[in-house]
């Protein structure tokens, strides 16, 4: 049995795992691996019925469908030709999700000006061309303009200066 | 040169603790409405800030903390540094039905925070839409009784005070009707409008344009006194019902270790802005009469009270937040 | 209709009238309402271009400065901001695939593939000259008939709403342009990741692994900035050659004449949608633009172009979520209700003044009502004079090498999404939607109708489950003859259905045919 779309594969295999994912949450585990394992190992939430839908109903419901949905894709993947998984390029995932990252835990403790810094310099680095004077005149311009935007125009409460500095010359 | 002057200030604070207190505030003021953006108790933050701001010559920010019915912004400031500059927005649902409500809270709300000034006390309304055949609190209990099971009450959410209400006035009638929660009492009041719901219990700000414009039926307040923005409205105690006394209220704490002495300072300007006519008035317009209880110690006593009233009445009424 | 004219003519001359305003010790008599007007729209289309940040915060930190304004300029004001924002979200749709509001989500689908053929400027004309259309139209509607489609906004109760969605849901399906089961599937993923939060019928907390900050839910901003900004850069940057993402050779500014001849019925398409189902308090308005894309792709002769930078594409959802954004006002303005988060805020904003929002405002405060109305014509005005000759200026932005664009552009990305919470976790999740998406493009599955789901799933389930309660448990409401406009909703869902499988049957009964004769 030849998989005839990679795709296809792939995305089927997504589904269902999606699918029961949210089964299992939701409606719990079954009995007997609760039984084999001692303890509810994930209790889930009440079904209710049909009429009186508890708050399990409709994700179990909705996960099955999807379930069923990534069946239906798997099988149509070894019927049907399809196209291969294109390669994954993990350059680019790792530095852009890094950088937006770093960002958001170091806002508090370094200030914005820092934290954006860090940004653009990590999310740069993930790109093609890295040229050190080029990505520092664009941090400190955007930072400048966040700053004035951001901070003083829509007054959002970030603090710019790191914790550390007990007075801020910008507030 | 700045680094000597730093470890100077630090000596001082460290020495004197009054000392800090009367130099208070040297640094802006940061004050947590733990809802998202635009609520009436949001919108009483950002007031409050402006005012502040006047008096204590440091800015007051407004910083948005939502999730979780509150409970997020509000521990953050119970967990947070007691040293006067992290306020936070506490309301009945944090301090008096969460408790009893979630199986958990991150905090308690008596003994981690300092309450410094209620804000605002809003009644809440006993509504009915207008094809329901009861023109007063009476004839709707004799409804109730005599359909069993067949009204519905609408509410903003489970365990919010609507709900909390409704639940009180079953109790205390021995009549039996079904809760229907929404998102927020706007589209409860939509659906009641639309005849669908037939009753809710409403906060007056929000309820008082449709009763003004007659597209639903008001029956009476849940408060002890008349309100002044509908003084022909009877009150349900009395309707009969002999101390329902149920408010929205909200108001602003601080951590439990915050000084004394910036309590007090706290709560006097706050108490200041509250007086001056233009902020009065503006809270007025939201439906809030003046509340009687003023002090730090009055507020303390009010929200234990609270608390203990309300705890009964969630455990009574079976909601509960996971 | 005498009535109708001497209303407008109360609006515009509040509207229009000279104020003695005292700025810096200098008196000067100017039309102070305009220039509010100016700001609002202007500040709009600031916050609407900026990604994540949106006009509730927005207006949110702008209330104590309305304080000291006249209610009636402060309320143009805001509502300036509100559908500027809408003009400022399509322009983010359109240049970097970004959607500033709920309602841009479907603007990105080809908007944003014209503008990387060079189409940018066609593609921001078309949106500004379909949406300054339907706010026309638009107001005329809430103008002349705002109290009996107020009426008509209460018959919709929780089953009419289920009905509806279920006929959205439907219509979302049309949305992806590949393969249809997975379509469907990414619009259930989409359901599924939609009732994260706290469950509103039981109070019950679902899917959120003890992490408090889940407990609303995850936010649409977050994941519309992952699923479809973190992953189009990343998408971006994996290219092998340097190849620029937007074609150097820019064509025209102006849409040519045979642009012109096919945006003129998708706006009037869209313009219809909107203004109907923008009245519904709760998802009205974002409903519209993409029942008008799904109308428009199913209508049109060049629907295969759809996907690909139709322009169709635009000038209909364009349409149609402006129209919504001027209807939205009408369960406000004479009910006194919110049909979104930014009417609460209005609300809220005129009881700080002092005045009950409801029907009474129409007769007690004539020059409040008829201002505001003129005021959304002219803000309009002030919106399309704005955005046309700023399209040059946006396409000199384009023309600025990517690599300076994407970090910027994600900059702001995450400013905005941290600054709805003020927590790091909001990024975190941003970032993981962003993985989410990327692995979805790679495995062929759309995110658009996934995002769509993700809207509409809560407001099912919820309204699913509240008609139930309201009928104990009766299945039979949402058809029953006593709710026709149910009735009504979920036949045509059902007709939707039929119309989009009947062609893949089809496609795949001829294919089995082609295959035969080789066996």
């Amino acid at each position: 049995m030849k998989v005839k779309s990679q795709q296809d594969w792939w995305a089927g295999l997504m589904f269902i795992a999606i699918g029961l994912f949210f089964i299992v949450v939701a409606a719990g585990t079954p009995e007997f691996i609760n039984k084999m394992v001692g303890s509810k190992l994930i209790p889930g939430y009440q079904m209710g019925s049909s009429v009186r839908m508890g708050p399990a109903y409709f994700p179990v419901v909705l996960g099955g469908i999807l379930a069923v949905l990534g069946l239906l894709v798997l099988l149509d993947s070894i019927v049907e030709k399809g196209p291969d998984v294109a390669k994954f390029h993990f350059r680019p995932l790792i530095f852009i999700a890094i950088s937006s990252l770093a960002f958001a835990y170091l806002l508090k403790p370094l200030g914005l000006a820092l934290a954006s810094i860090i940004l653009v310099f990590i999310s740069a680095y993930g790109g093609h061309e890295f040229k050190w004077k080029e990505v520092a005149i664009m941090s400190v311009v955007l930072v400048i303009f966040s700053i004035v935007v951001f901070v003083k125009g829509l007054s959002l409460p970030f603090p710019v200066c790191p914790s550390f500095v007990d007075v801020c010359p910008i507030r | 040169m700045a680094l000597r002057r730093l470890l100077a200030l630090l000596f001082v604070a460290a020495v004197s603790h009054n000392a800090a207190a009367q130099t208070w505030p040297t640094k802006p003021l940061r004050l947590v409405a733990p809802y998202a953006a635009g609520g009436p108790i949001d919108i009483s933050a950002r007031l409050l800030a402006a005012k502040l701001q006047e008096s204590l010559g440091q800015p007051v920010v407004v910083e948005n903390r939502p999730g979780a019915g509150g409970n997020i912004g509000v521990e953050l400031i119970a967990k947070g540094p007691a040293d006067g500059y992290n306020l936070v927005m506490s309301a009945i649902a944090t301090l008096a039905i969460n408790p009893s409500l979630y199986p958990s809270l991150p905090y308690d709300p008596l003994k981690d925070l300092r309450h410094v000034t209620l804000l605002v006390q809003v009644p809440n309304v006993l509504i009915v839409n207008n094809e329901l055949p009861a023109k007063n609190v009476k004839e709707l209990i004799a409804l109730a009784k005599q359909r069993p099971g067949k009204l519905d009450f609408g509410s903003g959410s489970s365990g919010s005070t609507g709900h909390l209400a409704g639940e009180m006035f079953k109790m205390m009638t021995g009549t039996f009707m079904v809760h229907i929660p929404y998102k927020g009492s706007a589209p409860a009041l939509a659906d009641m409008m639309g005849g669908r719901i037939h009753l809710m219990f409403d906060n007056l700000a929000s309820a008082l344009p449709s009763i003004k414009s007659e597209k639903v039926r008001a029956l009476a307040t849940t408060t002890l006194k008349r309100s002044s923005f509908l003084p022909e409205l009877p009150t349900l105690e009395e309707a009969g019902l002999k101390g329902f006394d149920m408010t929205t209220w909200w108001g602003v704490s601080v951590a439990a270790k915050t000084p004394q002495a910036v309590v007090e300072r706290l709560s006097g300007d706050i108490l200041k802005a509250m007086d001056a006519a233009d902020f009065k008035e503006r809270l007025r317009n939201m439906g809030s009469e003046p509340p009687a209880v003023r002090t730090p110690e009055q507020f303390t006593t009010f929200v234990a009270s609270e608390l203990k009233t309300h705890t009964e009445l969630v455990k009574r009424s079976g909601a509960k937040a996971d | 209709m005498e009535g109708i004219f001497g209303n407008l003519a109360i609006g515009f001359t509040e509207v229009f009238k000279l104020q003695a305003i005292t700025i810096a010790g200098m008196t000067m008599t100017l039309p102070f309402n305009i220039l509010m007007c100016l700001i609002g729209v202007l500040l709009g289309t600031l916050i609407g271009v900026l990604p994540g940040i949106g006009p509730v915060a927005t207006i949110a930190m702008l209330l104590p400065v309305t304080f000291n304004l006249a209610p009636i300029a402060a309320l143009i004001m805001l509502a300036g901001i509100y559908y500027g924002a809408q003009y400022g979200g399509s322009t983010t749709a359109i240049l970097v695939n970004l959607p500033g509001e709920s309602s841009s989500v479907v603007t990105c689908l080809d908007g944003y593939q014209m503008a990387r053929r060079g189409r940018a400027g066609p593609a921001l004309a078309t949106a500004a000259i379909g949406s300054f259309f339907a706010g026309c139209v638009a107001t005329m509607v809430v103008a002349m008939f705002a109290p009996p489609l107020a009426e008509v906004a209460l018959k919709f109760g929780p089953a009419e709403y289920f009905s509806l969605m279920v006929l959205g849901l439907v219509a979302a399906v049309v949305l992806a342009a590949g393969s249809l089961i997975k379509a469907i599937a990414m619009v259930i993923l989409g359901l599924l990741l939609g009732l994260v939060g706290t469950d509103v019928n039981s109070g019950v907390l679902r899917f959120a692994f003890g992490i408090s900050e889940m407990a609303d839910g995850i936010g649409f901003v977050t994941v519309a900035m992952g699923m479809f900004g973190i992953c189009e850069i990343i998408a971006n940057l994996e290219q092998k050659e340097k190849r620029e993402v937007f074609t150097s050779k820019v064509g025209s500014l102006m849409p040519t004449r045979d642009d012109f001849k096919r945006m003129v019925a998708p706006i009037l398409r869209g313009t219809v949608l909107g203004s109907c189902l923008g009245i519904l308090p709760g998802g009205g308005a974002l409903l519209a633009s993409f029942g008008a894309y799904t109308l428009e792709k199913k209508v049109s002769k060049n629907s295969h172009e759809f996907g690909k930078g139709a322009i169709e594409g635009v000038a209909a959802p364009e349409a149609a979520n402006n129209a919504g954004a001027q209807t939205s006002f009408i369960p406000l303005l004479t009910l006194g209700i919110p049909s979104n988060a930014v009417m609460a805020l209005m609300i809220g904003a005129m009881m700080i003044q002092g005045i009950a929002p409801g029907p009474q405002v129409m007769t007690e405060r004539p020059q409040l009502f008829w201002g505001m109305i003129a005021s959304m014509w002219v803000g309009n005005l002030m919106l399309v004079i704005l955005n046309l000759p700023l399209i040059g200026m946006w396409i000199k932005l384009l023309t600025v090498p990517y690599r300076y664009l994407y970090p910027s552009i994600l900059l702001f990305m995450a400013i905005g999404v941290f600054s709805i919470s003020n927590q790091p976790f909001d990024c975190f999740l941003m970032a993981m939607f962003g993985l989410l998406g990327y692995v979805c493009v790679k495995l062929g599955c759309e995110p658009a109708p996934m995002i769509l789901g993700f809207i509409l799933g809560p407001l099912m389930e919820e309204n699913l489950r509240r008609a139930m309660l309201l009928s104990r448990g009766d299945p039979w409401v949402f058809i029953s003859p006593s709710k026709p406009i149910s009735m009504g909703f979920l036949i045509a869902s059902v007709l939707l259905l039929v119309i989009i499988a009947l062609p893949a049957l089809r496609k795949k009964r001829e294919e089995v045919f082609v295959e035969e004769p080789k066996a």
